[in-house]
């Protein structure tokens, strides 16, 4: 089956007053339809800057410097990196919809939610009146929200938590082929955190989408995702299946990552975080990028960057020493 | 037990009504715009007199000059301006405040036997129509502008516009004055500055006909410009910084990413939001349309309020002093009155708070 995104050699930079921010670095993965795909990374990665440039909505001083992202549906097959008026204005949202990370101010102020589904719907020709309304409270009761309640709120009116359902049932409303996710429950608290987790859970089971789920959170990547990509640096790092990236990871940093995650059981020594931060985009290190932190780097970590390769049929990792790195990480932590 | 609960929770009927009365927003405001106004009318009444060489005094002076007793001199002061001297301060104001009710400004010192009133009636329409319409065009044009150049942002409009709205912002309407009328009608020639006089030219009669329009629009097209040209620059200025504060937000990031057209994007996302707090300004400036513009007015002739205050101001008439500040104050307040209205009314995050409680 042809994946319905497959992004290829993307690479995006900023022009900052200091000098090019590197966001993105030749990154390529594939999203299949039913799939979700779970892109993970310490914040500044890069994961934002990737969702934005699918969307062409990058600020303009970002450039997108090399790629594609091919987007398939049935039988067409289209670069949305290149898309431009009109084309553009129906593969948002219609084909791709995005949710941002900071959604507690995605919608007008000034129009209720009624007139919110009402213009989405307008701009795509989709169903009006009474018609979409009803399919928007479809969607509503979806999301676990009283159609009753929301309907005619404007978005002051209801709750972070409530207004984020509300987006993600918008999103859902053309039944686009594709949804990013960006970090959709960071400025949440934890108990609708846990909601909106539970949502997306049933909508997937429910619905047929590709699904990017943007976090920085592992826990919830894990319980949403199929496959995981771990980005470093503007960079995917490594890349498989769920049970793969937490059973058996091969990247020093995806390793760092999991060890960093608190679990219940866990005591509490056992929480090893990785030391050091994330690198300068501007002026990145020489060789591996992760090189600065990594325990096991040696001399060729810090001369030559190592390219994702596959080591595994779905598991691809981007590190001179992947064979050795579970073994020697274990070493480190005792 | 049984008792004394049921008397905390069960309110008097009238006592509910009172509350709904305390509460209700209309009235409260309603409640401070008419003190306002009346604490202005006490102050002006007080200040007019205790500012020293009142026109009575001078009108005393000169009857003396002329050969008058001093007594005989103030009796027939008195009876020409129709005010009690002899009574105490106090009931003075008692009168005052009692006519100012009736809309009884008093006569004017200076065009005896004039009452004030009729003479604020017979320049009023000419500076709510000039004010009014300059206000209307520098909004629509402020409004217009500014939204351009946050669009163009950095480009040459951009900053051919901001320097110019700067510029404007900065010079005074009397010094635009003056240059207009140098530049147009002395140097250019293009408009004859005596014809511009007045609000209106001898013979022609307030009708509904072409004539009559253009007669108006010839003697206030200057006026007109000069409002316009000083106005307009901080009305764009707001506009701009407005909109690209807007432009900022995510839910234009997002209508965009909803597919949305520019147009819709524009009208209902962008302007309604950067437009919302320039109602306000709006409404408050309407306040100031009665006022008109003693400076500009004098300086193009145009016989509005501005001009009838400036005229009374140099010859100190007291009574037409304070019925222009009376007018100038309860346009001013009403007008606020209405600036928070309609926010509340355009703005539904105001709605609640402000309607509800
Ligand atoms: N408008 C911008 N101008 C310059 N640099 C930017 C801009 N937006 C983001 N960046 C930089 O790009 C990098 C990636 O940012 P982002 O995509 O937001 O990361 P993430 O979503 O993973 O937190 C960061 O180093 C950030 O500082
Ligand atoms: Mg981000």
């Amino acid at each position: 089956m042809q994946p319905t995104l497959s992004v290829q050699n993307l690479s995006i930079e900023y022009q900052a007053r200091r000098g090019r921010v590197q966001a993105i670095r030749n990154v390529s993965f594939e999203v299949h339809r039913g799939e979700a795909l779970a892109l993970i990374g310490e914040s500044g990665s890069g994961k934002t800057t990737l969702g934005l440039g699918i969307v062409q909505l990058l600020p303009s001083t970002a450039k997108i410097t090399q790629g594609k992202a091919l987007y398939r549906r049935d039988t067409l097959t289209l670069d949305a990196l290149t898309l431009q008026g009109k084309a553009l204005r129906e593969f948002r949202w219609k084909e791709c919809a995005m949710v941002f990370q900071s959604a507690l101010n995605a919608l007008n102020p000034v129009l209720r939610i009624a007139d919110q589904f009402g213009d989405t719907a307008k701009a795509h020709g989709y169903l009006q009146g009474r018609a979409l309304q009803e399919r928007a409270e479809q969607l509503l009761r979806m999301v676990r929200l009283d159609p009753e309640r929301v309907w005619k709120s404007f978005p002051h009116e209801l709750s972070g938590g409530m207004r984020q359902r509300v987006l993600i049932a918008l999103g859902l409303l053309l039944e686009p082929q594709l949804l990013i996710l960006d970090e959709p429950t960071t400025a949440l608290d934890i108990l609708t955190q846990r909601n909106i987790m539970d949502v997306l859970k049933e909508l997937r089971a429910k619905l047929d989408f590709a699904l990017i789920f943007i976090s920085h959170d592992l826990s919830l990547a894990a319980e949403l995702a199929d496959r995981v990509a771990t980005v470093y640096a503007g960079k995917i790092v490594e890349i498989a299946d769920v049970a793969t990236t937490f059973q058996d990871p091969h990247h020093p940093y995806t390793i760092g990552l999991i060890n960093a995650v608190p679990t219940l059981r866990g005591a509490k020594e056992d929480l090893t975080s990785i030391p050091g931060s994330p690198p300068d985009l501007i002026e990145l290190p020489p060789g591996c990028k992760f090189h600065p932190r990594c325990p096991l780097a040696d001399y060729r970590c810090r001369e030559q960057e190592p390219e994702l390769e596959p080591i595994k049929p779905g598991h691809a990792v981007a590190c001179w020493q992947w064979r050795s790195a579970r073994a020697a990480m274990e070493k480190f932590r005792s | 037990m049984a008792v004394t609960a049921t008397v905390s929770t069960t309110t008097p009927r009238s006592f509910i009504w009172l509350e709904k009365i305390a509460n209700n927003f209309l009235l409260r405001r309603l409640v401070k715009a008419f003190f306002t106004i009346w604490i202005v009318t006490t102050l002006t009444f007080f200040i007019v007199r205790a500012m020293p060489g009142n026109a009575v005094d001078i009108l005393i002076q000169d009857l003396t000059a002329a050969g008058m007793s001093a007594d005989d001199a103030r009796n027939q002061a008195a009876s020409l301006l129709s005010i009690n001297l002899n009574q105490p301060a106090h009931e003075q104001y008692l009168e005052y405040l009692a006519n100012m009710v009736r809309g009884d400004f008093g006569k004017s010192y200076k065009s005896r036997g004039l009452k004030v009133a009729d003479m604020i009636a017979a320049v009023l329409p000419w500076t709510l129509f000039s004010v009014g319409l300059s206000l209307l065009i520098t909004f629509l044009l402020g409004v217009g502008l500014g939204a351009l150049m946050a669009y163009k942002r950095d480009t040459w409009i951009d900053h051919l516009l901001s320097n110019l709205a700067a510029t404007l912002d900065a010079v005074s309407p009397y010094l635009i004055g003056l240059l207009a009328i140098l530049t147009l009608s002395v140097t250019w020639k293009i408009v004859p500055i005596q014809e511009t006089r007045g609000a209106l030219s001898p013979g022609i009669q307030p009708e509904f006909s072409l004539e009559f329009f253009a007669d108006v629009f010839m003697h206030v097209k200057m006026l007109l410009l000069v409002y316009v040209l000083s106005s307009v620059g901080s009305w764009m200025l707001r506009m701009k910084s407005n909109t690209v504060s807007v432009l900022g937000e995510d839910y234009v990031t997002v209508a965009k990413a909803r597919g949305l057209p520019d147009t819709r994007i524009l009208t209902a996302y962008v302007g309604r939001n950067a437009t919302l707090p320039l109602f306000t300004l709006l409404a408050i400036s309407i306040g100031y349309v009665v006022g008109g513009s003693i400076l500009l007015e004098r300086l193009f002739t145009y016989r509005g309020v501005g001009f009838l205050l400036g005229d009374a101001i140099a010859s100190r008439d007291y009574p037409v002093m304070q019925g222009v500040f009376l007018i100038m104050t309860v346009a001013v307040v009403f007008a606020n009155l209405l600036a928070d209205y309609l926010y509340g009314w355009l703005d539904p995050r105001i709605r609640i708070s402000g309607g509800g409680q």
